[in-house]
């Protein structure tokens, strides 16, 4: 076993990790070991893995920098498996578990020999920003070509191409209060507003709950931190007002306090969820939190300093250093330079130096600092230079020194002479940036404070932040703030606060910081060496001041221009250091240049959580008929109609092999002309409408005039919206006299009966009329043909003589010894009987139908023969004859306007404007093709001069076409420019192809026109 | 009289009936996760479904007679008869709904007809199209929440309480009779995607599909 297997960065005693359990690992194929209580990055520092990644766009190697959400550089691929694979996690957030397998998302061929590094190394100096755009966009065509090499070489993980074997799901939650971030602030917020006894949310991102308290140095009541959190934490976790989600990212907030939090539920325990009692968990889980009172103790992200070599793996953040050795116990290093700006920064010394490491000097930038740390890192006899940072990291793989010098903040030069010193890790500290991501996305803008050097967030209407979210970090002041925030958020939803005793903090003499962002170096920024910004984005200090140079001022197009804080990044690190970069070169303030918008998410989220359940089969509602097996069972071809499955055609063997469409549409539809087939319309909506003026409101609702028809007579309807175009059609019948059933289109059931509410509810609310949905209470199946009547008399008792029950009437009796209404009405133009019965029941009847139905050749059909059959007939269907811009006259029905009912109806106004009267609006004609055997294009444009130059006058389209069994022929409905006025005229269609086909303007009804058939 | 046509859609013969989820139970089956469970759904089909609307007052009188309860007195309230089996709950300002032991719809309609004459009032029929799923168990609640967007807290949906809210992509009606029981009335033609969302929504608590 090598060396850096024995886990030698572990040190012996301290941290949350359970030495007495070993966990094996493998990162970019190499195995190692680590605890239960790691993070991934904590067991691979532990190992002495330095090198984690290739950067983005330069190939440097990175290392580990953070010990959280804002990791920049550690973000790896798990899965051993394809079918496991997770991009974009967060080295720093990923719990390590046995036989975890992770590896780089960037570098080729590995991270440590990187060829694509080379390439960084020499053309990096000629990549400034805005090389993509500058040098691959011309040719516009070779783009796609060069972009997959880049992206190739750039490399940002991979999704997987098998099926997930886990499951995901979404959790609707609602509560009084949410509170964002267990920490200090977060616990003491959750608790007041527990005890108020409202409902409380509390979401924390990490695998413990607690925050910066489970690696502070800082005491309460005198005992180590976490203790407390551990009482809180049993307080709240008893109360049956609160829920605790730990692993749980708040990534987006959203409009009237609608919130996403992302849990992690397995994540932390393998690749795949767990099987508990034979049932896989749930992997990843969304809550959708409608919330009352949001509070924001998000916390606060340490700044790095800018400075040359700031990317070199061994370059930390001074408060991981004192994370990783404090709550994992891990040194990441030996020798320590810590270059800071405030007192915060010298915790990280003070706990190297008692973990037993070498801790070379402090760095200070400020002339003579004075505070309880920096008297305690005295006391302990590090060195503490002054005045002074770190100017610039050495080392390729991993730092090997430190370059000190004096440097002159204002004048942004190095004032003394430069010292190196020799060490394998630097830590810096730039001062805290409040998190304020979350208070972004809801748009409010936050606001510089230059007390704390950091921008607060702007807060909208029921949220507060308080903590580090809101720039307050001594820990006495950061729990009164929470307790505070937690007791007024209560009581804005109405619940009374109780009190809360907090625990003594320690009282710390801490001295001004000093506002310190880049770090000047010996050469000019441009000409230097490379000052990371953004180390997720490659943006360097020189790119944003070359960005200004070329004149981009503002901080949104610095931002697009240079791609800093882009993507899973959001800018936790840079994105503060990068606006002061900005505002040195504009010579402004920081509060002038302002920041830029962060977006959701916080930190990535896996896209099964978003989607949840809403996938596969369950993407998208499937709508059934009460006979849906049958239709599957004789192996229909389904048609989605809306949401309805519908039977689209039904395929036989013929000879061992299965018709094709086109000819089971033909056998369907000579089925119904000279025998009898059967239809399951129950999708058909059904509206029973109920009311002594029901027949006025359909009469106002419909074009058409309902005063005269009587009980047992059903009519066709046509019904407009108020601009005079079809919206809908079907047939309604009179079951009373106040009693009637209207049908609609499929598609068009819901809205339809949200219209008859809307014009009853708004405008007519005189009318005495209900309306209920009866759509799914009925079955119905249309049986049509000769042979329809024969095929019914053998199974109901309803007289079906032709002299008593006429076209265009309805009946109720028994079919198949079920109760049924039979309307002959006709799609078809063949003999039809409608029959309607309780859903339940439907499977019996149609099956009683087929019983006998086989000696008269009874023939299922689907949608596609039923619109054939239609339109021979020139029966419209509502959205393919028309599109919102036909009228009824349009469509030659003017026998369906009553212009002389004695009240207006939707769409008689629109329908007496000179528009609507026009001569040569389009109209609907049939088009019968010159040659029989061509099968017109639905949507086929019409021109009337085929030879007339381009482009060519087009007076109308196809809007439907098929090819007709029984006329042996193709043949078209079409809408043509006063197409009425046309009848025997041909026109011309021009194919995409050059093409032409001809076509002869004739009647839209093409079989039976004088609709003896459907009579008989 | 209202004048409107009474339909007696049920007939009295060994004629066979399928419920809205008859097809889902061959499709999906009928899961047994055994005991323990924390998770138990029912389906209760055949029941009589009416939609009641009017003026309150009018109808309140009526069902106080014929059917011995009383019209929910507020928006989102469910009231059911001393053994559960009759209820009535408030949709929409002028509208109810009535579900009944199966076969008793009809001469309630009729009762009601009767009962309410001239008065300006619709019944209808809706039992073939609509199903009462019955959810009980630990988990019934968890469940619920990944499916509907009501906060189905006890302190915002306490028993007696009945809403339309979304399912899913879907819509449902859900209500809660008592305290170990909630009930879905979902629509004939989405009973198979409810069903089979709600199997989905489950397997990771195990349940108990009764028959």
């Amino acid at each position: 076993m090598s060396q850096s297997k024995q886990q030698m960065y572990r040190l012996n005693t301290g941290g949350r990790i359970d030495r007495s359990h070993t966990l094996s690992f493998t990162f970019n194929g190499e195995r190692y070991q680590g605890h239960p209580g790691d993070t991934l990055a904590s067991a691979l520092l532990a190992n002495g893995v330095d090198i984690v990644n290739r950067s983005f766009k330069y190939s440097r190697p990175r290392g580990i920098v953070a010990a959280g959400a804002e990791e920049p550089n550690a973000i790896v691929q798990l899965g051993s498996t394809e079918a496991a694979q997770v991009p974009n996690v967060r080295a720093t957030q990923q719990a390590l578990y046995d036989g975890l397998t992770a590896s780089s998302t960037n570098g080729w061929p590995n991270v440590q020999r990187d060829l694509m590094g080379l390439i960084g190394k020499l053309s990096g100096q000629f990549m400034p920003p805005g090389f993509y755009y500058k040098t691959f966009m011309a040719p516009a065509s070779m783009w796609l070509t060069y972009e997959k090499y880049i992206r190739m070489a750039a490399g940002l993980g991979c999704s997987p191409m098998e099926v997930d074997p886990d499951s995901y799901d979404h959790l609707h939650q609602h509560c009084d209060v949410l509170v964002v971030g267990a920490g200090a602030a977060g616990l003491a917020a959750a608790l007041a507003a527990a005890r108020s006894g409202a409902r409380v949310i509390v979401a924390d991102e990490q695998e413990e709950m607690g925050g910066s308290l489970l690696d502070s140095r800082e005491t309460l009541d005198g005992k180590p931190a976490d203790q407390w959190v551990a009482r809180v934490l049993a307080e709240l976790a008893g109360c049956e007002n609160v829920t605790l989600l730990s692993r749980t990212t708040a990534n987006g907030y959203h409009d009237h306090n609608f919130v996403t939090l992302h849990e992690r539920r397995t994540e932390h325990l393998g690749e795949t969820a767990p099987v508990v009692h034979g049932h896989r968990q749930v992997r990843s889980r969304m809550h959708r939190v409608r919330v009352g009172q949001v509070i924001l103790t998000t916390g606060a992200h340490e700044r790095p300093l800018v400075y040359a070599g700031n990317d070199v793996p061994g370059n930390l953040l001074a408060g991981a250093v004192s994370t990783y050795i404090r709550r994992y116990g891990v040194a990441p290093g030996r020798k320590l330079v810590l270059s800071t700006s405030n007192d915060y920064g010298y915790r990280a010394a003070l706990d190297w130096n008692e973990a037993g490491c070498e801790v070379v000097a402090v760095v200070d930038a400020r002339e003579a600092p004075a505070g309880d740390w920096v008297d305690a890192t005295r006391a302990q006899g590090i060195k503490i230079i002054t005045g002074s940072a770190v100017i610039e990291a050495k080392g390729s793989n991993r730092v090997t020194a430190a370059r000190v010098a004096k440097i002159d903040i204002e004048a942004f030069k190095v004032s003394g002479p430069v010292q190196e010193l020799a060490c394998d890790t630097i830590a810096s500290s730039g001062g805290y940036s409040p998190v304020i991501h979350l208070a972004s996305h809801t748009g409010a803008r936050p606001t510089w404070r230059d007390d704390i050097l950091g921008f607060v967030p702007g807060l909208v209407k029921g949220v507060q932040a308080c903590g580090g979210a809101n720039g307050c970090y001594a820990l006495c002041d950061v729990l009164a703030e929470g307790v505070e925030a937690g007791i007024k958020a209560a009581a804005a939803m109405g619940h009374a606060a109780q009190t809360v005793s907090l625990p003594s903090a320690e009282q710390l003499q801490q001295g001004p910081a000093v506002a310190l962002f880049q770090v000047p170096h010996e050469k000019p920024t441009l000409r230097g060496p490379k000052q990371l910004v953004d180390l997720q984005n490659d943006v360097t200090a020189a790119g944003i001041e070359l960005a200004t140079r070329e004149g981009f001022e503002s901080i949104e197009h610095i931002k697009r221009y240079t791609a800093m804080g882009f993507g899973t990044d959001q800018g936790k690190l840079g994105n503060i250091n990068g606006m002061a970069i900005a505002a040195r070169c504009l010579g402004r303030s920081i509060p002038e240049v302002g920041t830029t918008v962060f977006r959701p998410n916080y930190t990535p989220v896996t896209f099964g959580a978003i989607v949840g359940r809403h996938c596969r089969d369950l993407f998208d509602p499937e709508r059934y008929t009460a006979l849906h097996q049958w239709h599957v069972e004789r192996g229909a071809e389904f048609e989605d109609v809306g949401q309805w499955k519908r039977p689209w055609y039904y395929p036989q063997k013929v000879n061992g092999k299965a018709e094709t469409m086109h000819e089971a549409v033909a056998r369907e539809c000579l089925a119904v002309r000279e025998k009898v087939g059967i239809l399951d319309a129950s999708t058909l909506g059904k509206i029973d409408i109920q009311g002594p003026d029901a027949r006025e409101f359909l009469a106002r609702i419909y074009t058409n005039k309902w005063e005269k028809l009587a009980v047992g007579k059903c009519r066709y309807g046509l019904m407009c919206k108020d601009d005079g175009m079809v919206t809908d059609d079907g047939v309604t019948s009179c079951l009373a006299e106040n009693h009637f059933l209207m049908t609609t289109t499929t598609g068009g059931a819901a809205a339809i009966l949200e219209w008859l509410e809307l014009w009853h509810q708004t405008e007519w609310p005189e009318l005495d009329v209900y309306f209920s949905s009866v759509t799914d209470h009925w079955a119905t199946m249309t049986i049509t043909g000769p042979e329809a009547r024969k095929l019914l008399a053998e199974i109901s008792d309803i007289d079906l003589d032709r002299d008593s029950f006429k076209f265009m009437d309805w009946r109720s009796g028994k079919v198949g010894g079920v109760p049924a209404r039979v309307f002959r009405i006709s799609f078809t133009g063949e003999l039809t009987f409608e029959i309607n019965v309780q859903a339940n029941y439907a499977m019996h009847v149609w099956q009683t139908l087929f019983k006998h139905g086989e000696k008269y050749g009874l023939t299922p059909y689907g949608t596609e023969t039923m619109h054939v059959l239609r339109a021979e007939k020139g029966f419209i269907i509502v959205g393919q004859e028309t599109d919102g811009s036909v009228t009824p006259e349009d469509l030659g029905m003017q026998w369906a306007i009553g212009y002389d009912k004695p009240y207006s109806w939707i769409g008689k106004r629109a329908l007496i404007r000179s528009d609507t009267k026009r001569e040569n609006r389009k109209q609907l004609v049939g088009l019968r093709p010159k040659d029989p055997k061509v099968v017109l294009e639905e949507g086929a444009q019409i021109v009337l001069d085929p030879k007339h130059a381009i482009p060519m006058p087009m007076v109308g389209h196809v809007t439907s076409s098929y090819y007709s069994p029984v006329l042996d022929s193709g043949f078209a409905l079409a809408v043509v420019k006063g197409g009425h006025q046309k009848l025997g005229e041909t026109v011309y269609l021009p194919m995409a192809d050059g093409q032409t086909h001809e076509a002869e303007i004739v009647s839209t009804i093409f079989y039976d026109p004088k609709g003896e058939r459907q009579n008989v | 009289m209202s004048n409107a046509a009474t339909f007696d859609s049920r007939t009295d013969t060994a004629i066979p009936v399928e419920s809205p989820l008859a097809y889902s139970y061959r499709r999906s089956g009928a899961p047994q996760a055994g005991s323990p469970s924390w998770l138990q759904l029912r389906e209760r089909a055949m029941l009589g479904h009416l939609i009641l609307r009017g003026g309150a007052i009018v109808l309140d009188e009526a069902v106080r007679d014929v059917l011995g309860i009383s019209l929910p007195g507020q928006p989102q309230a469910l009231v059911q008869d001393a053994s559960g089996e009759r209820s009535i709950q408030w949709l929409s300002p002028d509208e109810w709904l009535v579900i009944v032991p199966g076969g008793e719809e009809f001469p309630l309609e009729t009762k009601l007809r009767e009962h309410l004459g001239d008065a300006h009032f619709a019944i209808s029929d809706v039992s073939g199209g609509q199903t009462l799923l019955e959810l009980s168990g630990e988990a019934a609640r968890e469940l619920l929440m990944k499916t509907v967007i009501y906060d189905v807290h006890p302190s915002n949906f306490p028993v007696g309480k009945g809403v339309t809210t979304v399912f899913a992509k879907a819509t449902t009606i859900l209500r809660r009779p008592s305290e170990e029981r909630w009930e879905l009335v979902v629509r004939r033609s989405f009973a198979d995607y409810c069903y089979r969302w709600l199997l989905d929504a489950a397997a990771e608590y195990g349940v108990n599909v009764q028959q």
